[in-house]
This record gives structure tokens, sequence and C-alpha cells, in this order.
């Protein structure tokens, strides 16, 4: 099975009036198509950072990335926003929904960035999916918070054009309580198997870690430890720091 | 990868409901519709000016000459298509019996009037005529004042010259009568055919040709091309501008007015427009954080936002030309008296010069904030921080600015005047902030609760609210010194006239009738001023220097000047300079200020042409005058004797009182060949025409208001989070919802008071200048002026500002903290 995620000695520093301030040193991992990986850690311990980093959201200041194939620390910003648009998708802690948009709007947008001619139909196929067929219209306020995060995994898998899809998810819990959040993780792993989208999940909840192929646990921009799960029939992933 | 075109229109569409892009949508049809009105009004009023010019002319073009010009010039005109006429006028005696009078004889070719028409009756009690075509061979047309001068009546024989003509008819109106009001000579119109048999015009004569040419625009210009050259210092061509110098003057005046008072509504739409879209790009900071973690890039983020910006000034431009248009029309129906003539349809300009107002105002304000939107990081949405960071401003600080500094220069065509806009709209600024900080650093707080309040959010929101007191301190301004301007100071001018200032002009008077005049005027008990004799001449060289070519220092080297003479030196006369005359002296008394500008000392040598004959005299004293004192006055005033030879008529003027009005009737009977000019109606025209005008600018003053009450709402709208917290806090902490609303009230209210006295001091001295400058009038301060501004600025923008923010008071505070948080 091929990398669908690599990363090579990753470090990224930013200015400040103090000097240079390093938030990731020195790291490097491996995620094989239709794995998933939980990135965990205290707050500033850097896991965020490096989401952005592995999703092209911004550009490492050493180390190079390679996100379905292609390596996204030798494009520009134009060239990463248009890897991005093919291959991935983004569940956020606070869901991130376009207010004076409807949930199906919400959904639209991805398909219409690419200029999807189907984004309606595309649209509702996957509200659909995660259960709220019949919320179609409603803006965001008019919903509960655990279904606002259902309408934000619709968009993420609306995002993908292809079979190469990637998820990334940013404490997708985080702003959900108990109950709810557990629907939206039971809801977020179903469709992942179902798709076979490969999925790294930034989160404080070890439960949720436990689920995933592999755990990497961050410490102060370094990762601290990893477990890493056989696949049924498949590769390790590889973690390195 | 291309998103779907129609894209930025849906979420246009979706967007609409926020808010911001209805605020920048109105703010742009303002400035549009006020622009475009005033574009549209000014075209059709340039257009019938000249329409009214060509009328003035009775041609499109016009070569005027003191001899007959080459035949093949006008052969020229001919072979090219153009229509021509021409004219020959003179001065000459007329006879009828053993009456004789001085008259001014035109005598007209066929075709004439090219443009206008003449307006003549058969007989004295027969209607009216319009007719295209001046008398026919062998007859003579008569200003009606002629017949019981020369004992005539229609039918009768009149000798000119030598010839003899038939009286056909009475000359009311002719388009082309360039002669002032005391012509002496009333006008006489003949065929240019009976010229010759007249043999009036002999070498030396003072003959007037004029050679009179329309048609088409493009065959008119390459004739004058072709004749340019061939003309000589006797030949001058008169196009449409020259046709009535004074009103297109004025026009042009009001016109640019009128521009910079729109190009103020304009900069105020366009500060809307601005923090609108300043508002809106930081509210999108996380549409465009979420969409670019999407996978849309930079340019397909502009390409999103500047294809909505362009489809939303598209719409709110048609919006505002629809608007503009109709305004425009209202405002020509209201003030059709006003126009020369029926004012023609509007070109296609106007609409030419909303559509660059609109796309100016759209793309110079709201482009900028929208390029720092397109720049937004997208590891924001991580970060869960949605601080635009206004990086690269100056784009903004650089690009608003310019984008009307250029639109304005082209609206009033002069880079001065926009120069002058632009740093007076700075000092505004400037007198803003100082006033503002006047107001934060006052002891108000000590006041109590909601004073303390309202001064902390005036202090925290400094920037604004300088903008806020300067927009609506320029909007006050303007409409303050236009309605004190209208009211006050046209009755303080009034004022200033003596009681019984003269309120009548009578002239034209014959030397016959002056003892007549005389005695009915006592017998009413009229006191009229002296009846002064006039005789019109021309100064034509100063010390034996010909006076040709100095004319620009002084138009009264145009034209022939009234002559007069007196052995009383009037009350308003005063003289600064040399000595009035005894009986015996000779000389003349010159004006001062025209003896100034043509560069005239006592004793100095002047030549005056008077009916082709030259009189020489010299300066023997300089007097200054007071031309409003309704009295007959005079650049030159004779010694008495000096004039004697020439012919000349009477004029005086008299103050009747109201009740006994009907005494006028009894003078037109009594003097059907003298001019009266009531100038009760007069005065009551012009306040007439001032109040139509004044509609006009003030209506424009209003939408600048409107402007201003725009900008307060897109200010309001940037802050209104931060107020929402504020309030929910406080009013957790106990305050009561009235205390807010009552803070709100002081603040609003004291930033109107604020724009209110700037706008009073500006209006202050706007009047000042007015008064001393164009009423001369003594220099007075107005207390209505300065009561009038604060009061209505804090009516004003404390309405306006409490209307626009009353939900963060009302919004119960759980609701906004959990919505905040």
């Amino acid at each position: 099975m091929s990398a669908m995620l690599r990363a090579e000695s990753l470090s990224h520093r930013v200015p400040t009036s103090e000097g240079p301030l390093t938030l990731l040193n020195n790291i490097s991992l491996q995620l094989a198509r239709g794995e998933s990986l939980a990135i965990t850690g205290a707050s500033g311990s850097g896991k965020s950072t490096l989401l952005g980093l592995l999703a092209g959201l911004d550009r490492p200041t050493e180390g190079r990335i390679w996100l379905a194939g292609d390596e996204i620390t030798a494009m520009d910003e134009e060239q990463r926003a248009a890897v991005r648009a093919r291959c991935v998708g983004f569940v956020f802690q606070t869901f991130q929904l376009l207010p004076g948009l409807t949930a199906q709007e919400n959904v639209m947008l991805p398909s219409e960035l690419r200029g999807d001619r189907n984004a309606a139909g595309r649209a509702a196929e996957f509200l659909g999916r995660v259960g709220l067929e019949h919320r179609l219209g409603h803006y965001p306020r008019q919903l509960s918070g655990g279904e606002q995060q259902r309408v934000a995994i619709a968009r993420a898998f609306a995002s993908f054009s292809g079979n190469d899809g990637i998820l990334f998810a940013d404490e997708p819990t985080g702003s959900l309580d108990a109950g709810n959040g557990e629907k939206v993780i039971d809801l977020l792993f179903e469709l992942n198997a179902e798709s076979a989208t490969t999925l790294v999940l930034v989160t404080h909840e070890q439960r949720l870690a436990e689920r995933c192929h592999s755990h990497l646990r961050m410490a102060a921009g370094e990762i601290q430890g990893a477990d890493l799960q056989p696949r049924d029939g498949g590769n390790l992933s590889e973690v390195s720091a | 990868m291309a998103a779907t075109p129609t894209l930025p229109l849906k979420l246009l569409g979706r967007d609409w409901r926020g808010g911001e892009l209805a605020l920048i949508a109105t703010a742009l049809v303002l400035a549009v519709a006020c622009v475009t009105a005033i574009a549209h009004f000014s075209d059709r009023l340039t257009r019938a000016m000249h329409i009214q010019s060509q009328t003035f002319l009775a041609a499109e073009r016009v070569v005027r000459s003191s001899k007959p010009v080459d035949p093949a010039w006008t052969d020229e005109a001919r072979d090219r298509g153009l229509e021509r006429a021409e004219t020959v006028s003179f001065a000459s005696m007329l006879s009828a019996g053993e009456q004789f009078q001085f008259a001014a004889i035109k005598a007209v070719s066929a075709g004439y009037p090219l443009v206008g028409h003449l307006e003549m009756r058969t007989a004295a009690d027969a209607p009216r005529e319009v007719v295209s075509q001046g008398p026919g061979t062998g007859e003579v047309w008569l200003e009606p004042r002629l017949l019981p001068l020369l004992e005539l009546q229609m039918g009768d024989r009149l000798q000119v010259g030598e010839a003899e003509l038939l009286v056909t008819g009475l000359l009311d109106h002719e388009p082309d009568r360039s002669d002032n009001l005391f012509s002496m000579g009333a006008r006489v119109m003949m065929n240019i055919a009976d010229l010759p048999a007249t043999n009036i015009i002999q070498p030396g004569s003072r003959v007037r040709y004029r050679y009179l040419f329309a048609g088409d625009d493009a065959a008119l210009e390459s004739y004058f091309k072709w004749l340019e050259p061939r003309l000589t210092e006797h030949q001058r061509v008169i196009d449409l501008r020259e046709g009535q110098p004074r009103v297109a003057s004025a026009l042009d005046r009001a016109e640019s007015f009128l521009f910079l008072a729109g190009s103020l509504a304009v900069l105020l739409a366009s500060v809307a427009v601005g923090l609108a879209a300043r508002r809106y790009s930081l509210r999108h900071t996380a549409y465009v954080a979420v969409m670019k973690s999407l996978g849309a890039g930079r340019a397909k983020v502009l390409q999103i936002y500047i294809g909505q910006l362009v489809a939303l000034a598209l719409c709110a431009t048609v919006v505002g030309l629809l608007i503009g248009s109709l305004i425009q029309a209202q405002a020509v129906s209201l003030m059709a008296d006003f126009f020369p003539v029926e004012p023609p349809p509007s070109s296609w300009n106007p609409l030419l010069v909303g559509l660059a107002t609109g796309f100016a105002c759209a793309f110079g304000f709201a482009l900028p904030p929208l390029f720092r939107l397109a720049r937004t990081d997208p590891m924001q949405t991580l970060r869960r921080d949605w601080s635009n960071p206004d990086r690269r401003e100056w784009l903004g600080m650089v690009m608003g600015p310019t984008s009307m500094l250029l639109l304005i220069w082209w609206l009033s065509g002069s880079l001065p005047i926009t120069l002058a806009l632009f740093a007076g709209m700075a000092l505004l600024v400037g007198g803003s902030a100082l006033v503002n900080q006047l107001l934060v650093r006052g002891q108000l707080a000590s006041l109590g609760g909601a004073w303390r309040i309202a001064l902390g959010s005036l202090q925290r929101r400094a920037a604004f609210n300088t903008l806020l007191i300067a927009a609506f301190g320029t909007g006050l301004l303007a409409m303050l010194a236009l309605v004190f301007a209208r009211t006050t100071l046209i009755e303080e001018w009034r004022m200033q006239l003596p009681e019984n200032a003269p309120n009548h002009f009578m002239f034209n008077i014959a030397p016959h009738d002056v003892e007549r005049l005389q005695a009915l005027l006592d017998e009413n008990g009229i006191a009229a001023t002296e009846i002064y004799p006039m005789v019109r001449g021309r100064l034509v060289a100063i010390n034996d220097v010909p006076a040709t070519g100095r004319e620009e220092q002084a138009g009264a080297l145009r034209r022939e000047l009234n002559l007069s003479w007196t052995e009383n030196l009037a009350p308003d006369n005063r003289i600064v300079a040399g000595d009035w005359w005894d009986r015996a002296d000779e000389g003349v008394s010159v004006e001062v200020e025209l003896a100034a500008r043509l560069n005239l000392a006592l004793g100095d040598k002047l030549r005056f042409s008077i009916g082709g004959l030259e009189v020489e005299t010299h300066i023997a004293s300089l007097r200054s005058l007071d031309w409003n004192s309704m009295r007959p006055n005079f650049y030159m005033l004779f010694a008495p004797g000096t004039l004697d030879d020439f012919p000349a008529t009477y004029i005086t003027s008299f103050y009747l009182p109201a009740d006994q009005k009907l005494l006028v009737n009894d003078l037109v009977r009594n003097f059907p060949s003298v001019s009266l000019i009531e100038l009760d109606k007069i005065i009551e025209r012009i306040r007439d025409t001032i109040g139509q005008v004044s509609l006009a600018i003030e209506s424009v003053m209003a939408l600048m208001l409107v402007a201003g009450v725009l900008v307060l709402i897109s200010g309001v709208r940037s802050s209104i989070a931060e107020r929402l917290q504020e309030a929910a806090i406080i009013r957790t902490l106990g305050g009561r919802r009235g205390l807010l609303l009552k803070s709100l009230v002081i603040e609003f209210g004291l930033l109107g008071i604020a724009a209110g006295l700037l706008a009073a001091i500006g209006a202050e001295a706007t009047l000042a200048v007015l008064a001393m400058r164009v009423f001369e009038l003594p220099f007075s301060l107005h207390p209505l002026l300065w009561l009038a501004g604060p009061i209505a600025g804090a009516l004003l923008v404390g309405i306006a500002g409490t209307l626009a923010c009353r939900s963060s008071v009302s919004q119960p505070p759980l609701k906004v903290l959990r919505e905040l948080a």
C-alpha cells in the first residue's frame, strides 16, 4: 500500500520579538492510504500546527511533505490549494460552517469551488449519509452542535473529487457533549471506512486516539511517543522523532 | 480547475443577508444618483443655453465686420451647403412729415433669422405674429414707441435716407437684439434690398455688418477653418459662447458649485462604502479561511469577491442612474422658469458620469479591503483567530483618495478646485479631531453614570468620531450657509437699502417729454432723482493713444457708454480727486474704479466717439459712487454744455409707494415712448429665481446629509459587536436598559453638537465672505446660526445614532454573551 501522507524532518519556527520560537522540531511520519492517525498532546504542544502543515495550509521552515504523491512543500500557495481542493477534507472543532449559508449551501461550497455543476445533488447525498436529509434548508444557527458537526463532516467528504481522500479533523468532538461526541465519532469512522479515506485526527481524548491505527503523542513540538497498530493485511505506519 | 462562473453571484445572493452589502449598495446608489442627477441637470442646462445662445445670435455662427466682406466668402459657404443671411446695422435720422427721430436701423436679407423668430403685429391692436422672415422689399417695421414719436399710422410712408418705405408692421421681438436697454435709437427693420436706395451708407459711415451662418456641424467647422486665415482685424467670429457671456458664466459657476456639492456627497458615500467594505472583509475572514482550507487559492478568492463587487456595483449603479434621472426630471420641472428655453433631453454623457462614479466609489474604497481578505491565512481556521491583520493598509489609504481625486477632477474639470476641496476636507477633519479631543477631555464624565459610559465610548472610538463629526459637519455647514444666505443675507441686503430707495426707473425719455413728466410726478407728490440727459458714445483714445486692444482692462471699452452731464453732484457720489466744476469749467468726472482699471489720472486726455463725431476732453475729477443706491449713475459725467450738440434721451428713477402703484398706468399711457422698469417686480423675480436655484442645491445638500447617515450606520455596524458586549456586561452587572439608552443619546447627541458647532463656524465664515464680497455688507454675527447648527446636529446625529445602535441595548445579555463566546 503506497504512502498517502509522508513528512520528512519537519521543523517549524515563527519569528517573535524575543527571537525565533520553535513550534515543531524534526518530525517525520508516514501514513498509508486508508489508515488513521491520532495526534494527541497538551495545549501548545504543536499538534494543530502539525495538522496544518500536513494539510498544506502553511509551509514548514524545514523538511518536506508528500500528499497523495505530490510534494506539497515544493508548491506555491495556489498549487497547494489545488491539491487541497482535490483530496483534502477538514473537520474543525468549532465546525466552521458559514453562518449565512444553509446546511446544503455549506456542503455545496467545496464542489462549487471546483466548478462541479452537480454541487447541490452531491451535497444532498452527503447530508443524507450523515442523516440530515430533512435539514437541507436550515441555517447553522437553527441546528444543534451535533447536527452542525455532522454538516461539517458531510462537507469534508464532499471535498474529495476522487478516491485519494485524506480527512484532517481538528478536535472534532471538542465542542460537543459526550453523547453527541460519541455519535459524531462513530459517524466519522463509519464514513472513513466506507470511503476508504485516510484520516488524521487531533484530539485530547485517549478513547478516540485508541480507535485509530496509529497514535502520536506530542509535547513541546516534538514526538514523545508513538503507538503503531498493524492494519489487517497492511503495512505499519512509520513515525520518528 | 475553475469555480462555476455564477459562483460569485450565488454567494452574493447568500451574503446579502449579512447587511454590509446592502449598506455598500445603498451608498453606491446614493453617490451615483446624486452625480447622475447633477450631470443630467447640467447637461440639459448647457444644451438649453446652447439653443438660447443660438437664438441670441439668430444663427449658429456669425462673422461681424465693420466693412462688407468679400462676396467669395458667402459663395464658399453656399458651396459647402450652409444656410446664410446678412444684416446691416447703423443709426440714422428718420422723418415722417414734420417729425424727425433718431433710430437704430437694421437691414435684413432673405433667410434672416436663421435661428429663432421675429414677433410682429400688423396693427397696434392686432395679435402678435411669430414670423421667420423680415419685412419685404419696400416695407419697414418699427418698434411700437416710434409710431407716436413720428406721429405715424400703419400704412403711412417713412423716409429713410433718400428712400420712402411703407410702414407695414410693428416689431415686438428680434432674437439678436444685442444693443442694451439704454440704446438711444428705437429699432427700425427694413429689407437689405432697399439699402442702396436710401443712400445712407457712405464711406466712413459707422455700419456694422453681420454675416449669419447655420447648418451641419461638420460643414460649419470646415467652413470656419477655411475662413479663419482670411479674417482681418475688422472681422470677428462670434460663436455660441459669446451669445450671452454673463448668463453663461453665472450658470457655469452654479454648475461647478452643484458638482462640488455633489462631489462632497460622493466623498461621504465613498467613506460609507469603505467602512462597510472593511466590516464586510473582517466578517468574511472566517469565510475565506474556511474556503482556503477547502481548496480555494488566493486567485479564486479574489475572483469570487471581485466578481461580487462588480455585480454589486453594476446593480447599484443601474438603480442609481434610474433614481438620478428621476430626480433630475423632477428638478427640471420644478425649475422650468429658470431655464432660458424648454430644456432638450439629456445626452448619454450623464449616464457615463454616473457609471464612472459608481465604479470609482466601489473599486477605490472596497477593493483594498478585499485584497486584504484574499491574503487571509488558512491556518486561522485551526488557530480560531479571526483578526484580519491590517497589513498593507496603505493600499486603502492611497487607492480610495486617489480614485476620488481623479473622479472629482474629472467632474469639476479643475485640478485647483479639486485640490482646494481636498484641502478643505483635510482642514475639516483636523477641526473635527480637535473638537473631538475637547469633547472627551471635558469634565462631562463627572455628571454621572450615563455620561461616564457615553464619554468612555467616545474616547474608545476617537478615530471614527472624528470622521463622523467631519461628515456631518460638512453636510450641516453647506446646508446652514445656504439657508442663511438665502433668507437672512438677502433680507439684510434689502434692509440696508434706504427706506425710500427708488424702485422704478424711467428711460428713453424724449427731451420734449421731460417737463411734462416732471410735472406729472410733482402733481402726485413723487420725489424723483434728477432727470439726467444721456448720450451714447465710445471711449476711443486715452492721451491720444487708441483704446483698441485695451478691452481686457475694462469691459467699458468694449461697448458704448452712457455719457451724461449735470451741475449737481448726486448725494451718493463723492469726489475723491480733483474738484467738482463751477459753471465755466470743462472736462469729465470719471468713476474711480474704472479710472483705476484703465490707469487714468487727473488731467488725462480722453477722446469719445459719439454718433460718428469725436469729442475730446480731460479728466477734471474722479468720483466714487454707490451702485446700490438705485439712482441713475454714470461712469462719465461731463461738464454741462459739453455734449449739448448731440441728441439725448433722459433717464430718472423714483420711489413709488405700494399704494400709489396705479400711477404706473398713467405714466405708461401718457408717455408711450418711454421705457419703465419696475424694480420691485425684478427684486421679486430675483428672489424667486434664487429660491428655485436654492431648492436644487439644497436637495443635493440633503443627499450629503443622507450620505453622512450612511457613514454613521457603517461606522456603528463596525463597532456593534463591541457595543453588544459592553452593553451585555453592564446589564449583567445591574445596569438598566434606560441607562444604556441614555448613554447612547448622550454619546451621539454630543457628536451632533460638535458637528453642528463646527458647521456653524464654517457657515459663519462662508456668510462673512459672501456678505462682504457679494452683497457688500458689513460683517455681522448670526446668533440664530450658532443655535441652529448644534441643535440640528444633536437631533440628526442623536436620533440616527441611537436608532442604529438600539439593538445593542435591547438584546438579552445572556444571549449576547453566549453568542460572542
